[in-house]
């Protein structure tokens, strides 16, 4: 049951990719995605697609994890090559049903699109999959920083959102736990209405949020004890500084940048 | 055998990066009537070796056995099962949920279909059996209670099930000294008086060895030591090796011994370490 709830998708690793800065793989993936919607070409999304491939491979992470990754986006696929094959017309017609027809350039643009979603999802799970939730969070809060001019408290929404990304994992434990104690007193969650089914979640839930407002008061009370105020500016224990492979990556993107305008990819 | 594993193997999130084995071909079996002590160190597999005994886990490989039968994955054969064998699980006060007393512990027996006059009767026995009053008590809140009384109502919540095996998960964790005797005192009663079969995991052994029939010690999910206590607390090096203690009796047998006085140090018990010094005096026992 917990690995079907398993937060995130973080597999823990030691390749290069795992070791890169978490902004610069946050950086590197919005590069890739700027690329990969502006590759015109056949060629072109081919090369990122085997870039995206040889990633995975220095990142030694098994490929069915990105099945895995792909399996929810197949209806979305299958959708946009019907609607592809139909409406995009244009090229040699390929097949006529009555008045409906399916034309080259249809398929032509189908199978590009499609291509081009199954890449980008690739370098989307890449990131995920090499990055813990925690250091994504600090990652993406560091792109945040301008807000704070606006007067959004970025840090602390960092904060929060790191703090529940901490929990996540303990609260599932709990819930559990939970379950398992109440279905040693005889409970059952499984048969039933969809009223009575509701109606049993009650010995869950309620100790579950008396549990974690417990833990709410004393965590508030162990990080006030440890010096935690609001607006104070924090430094970290690890500070995840740009290393020279970080340099290597972006100089990477930035020459198939290069290499894409010049090739007219 | 009455309860027992055979090869017991339980890995979790198996198939994953994150797979731990928990219990590595534990064998172990226990009979009718007998208080049954699991120790070992935090993270020996008890809890999740408990929670396979009542088929609330489900093993990797191997058996689980009750009154010679593997316990099979048959959903009315399993819930049949976790209501003749009772599990408290650790700090079971943290489950509660109801607003009285008298409906936390009538969670158990409505769960098994039971009418309420049925429930009723069923309630006023569980708590008299962990010795609380039900008159004075079965309408409060639970949270109004102390921690001691607590941890008797979660003991009575399953209890209510007429179980005829009770399991307890640290039964003590949290409870002061007296509350921790007193519970003991009482799970020892039900064990003489009502036969009930008790398994109780822990690491607090003081109060609770003088009461076994037999004890088993888990380590890193193997286990590595059986017996009756007295055979078990003569090895201590071996004890400590696997980061356990001696109850406080044996240790000072064992010191004894130490400094030079003929003493047996297979003694758990006050009673029996009385005896001996007796004896070592040379005065008749007691």
């Amino acid at each position: 049951m917990s690995r079907s709830i398993t937060l995130g998708q973080y597999l823990p690793g030691e390749s290069l990719i795992h070791r890169l800065n978490p902004r610069m793989k946050i950086l590197a993936l919005l590069l890739f995605l700027i690329l990969l919607f502006s590759l015109k070409t056949y060629g072109g999304l081919t090369a990122l697609f085997f870039i995206a491939l040889g990633m995975i491979a220095v990142a030694k992470v098994p490929f069915r994890y990105f099945l895995r990754g792909l399996k929810p986006i197949l209806y979305i696929v299958v959708f946009a090559l019907i609607i592809y094959l139909f409406f995009t017309k244009g090229g040699v017609v390929l097949l006529r049903i009555g008045f409906i027809t399916v034309e080259s350039e249809g398929v032509r643009e189908g199978i590009f699109v499609i291509a081009r979603l199954f890449t980008l999802i690739l370098f989307s799970l890449l990131v995920t999959l090499t990055t813990t939730p925690l250091s994504l969070t600090y990652g993406m809060s560091y792109f945040l920083k301008p807000l704070r001019y606006f007067g959004l408290p970025t840090e602390e929404v960092a904060m929060i959102m790191a703090i529940a990304l901490r929990f996540i994992p303990t609260l599932m434990e709990e819930s559990q736990r939970l379950m398992r104690a109440q279905v040693a007193r005889g409970a059952d969650f499984e048969t039933g209405s969809i009223f009575r089914k509701a109606k049993s979640l009650v010995p869950l839930i309620v100790p579950l949020f008396v549990s974690a407002f417990r833990r709410a008061d004393e965590l508030a009370l162990a990080m006030e004890a440890r010096g935690y105020r609001l607006g104070a500016r924090r430094t970290r224990m690890y500070e995840d500084l740009i290393a020279p492979r970080d340099w290597a990556v972006l100089s990477f993107i930035l020459v198939l940048f290069s290499a894409a305008l010049a090739f007219g990819l | 055998m009455f309860i027992g594993t055979e090869k017991l193997t339980y890995t979790y999130m198996s198939g994953t990066p994150f797979a731990a084995t928990a219990l590595n071909e534990v064998s172990f079996s226990l009979g009718k009537g007998e208080i049954t002590l699991i120790i070992g160190p935090s993270g020996s597999g008890k809890s999740t070796l408990i929670q396979h005994l009542n088929g609330l886990l489900k093993p990797s490989s191997g058996r689980v056995y009750f009154k010679g039968q593997a316990i099979g994955s048959d959903k009315g054969e399993l819930l049949r099962l976790r209501r003749r064998i009772g599990l408290v699980f650790q700090i079971p006060e943290e489950h509660f949920f109801s607003e009285t007393i008298y409906d936390e512990i009538a969670f158990a027996p409505r769960n098994l279909g039971l009418a309420e006059s049925e429930v009723r009767i069923r309630v006023k026995d569980a708590l008299e059996k962990v010795g609380l009053r039900a008159e004075q008590l079965q309408y409060r809140h639970p949270f109004q209670l102390s921690a001691g009384q607590k941890r008797l109502v979660a003991v009575a919540s399953v209890l209510s099930m007429n179980p005829e095996v009770l399991i307890l998960d640290e039964p003590t964790a949290g409870l002061d000294p007296s509350h921790r005797r007193n519970l003991f005192a009482l799970l020892d009663n039900l064990n003489r008086s009502g036969g009930l079969t008790v398994i109780i995991s822990t690491h607090h052994l003081d109060d609770v060895v003088a009461l076994a029939h037999s004890v088993f010690v888990l380590q890193g999910g193997r286990m590595v030591l059986a017996g009756p206590p007295s055979e078990i607390f003569t090895t201590r090096e071996k004890l400590y090796d696997l980061g356990l203690s001696l109850p406080s009796v044996t240790e000072i047998m064992h010191s004894v011994k130490e400094k030079g006085l003929p003493v047996k140090t297979n003694i758990y018990t006050l009673a029996g370490a009385r005896q001996e010094i007796n004896r070592l005096k040379g005065r008749p026992g007691r």
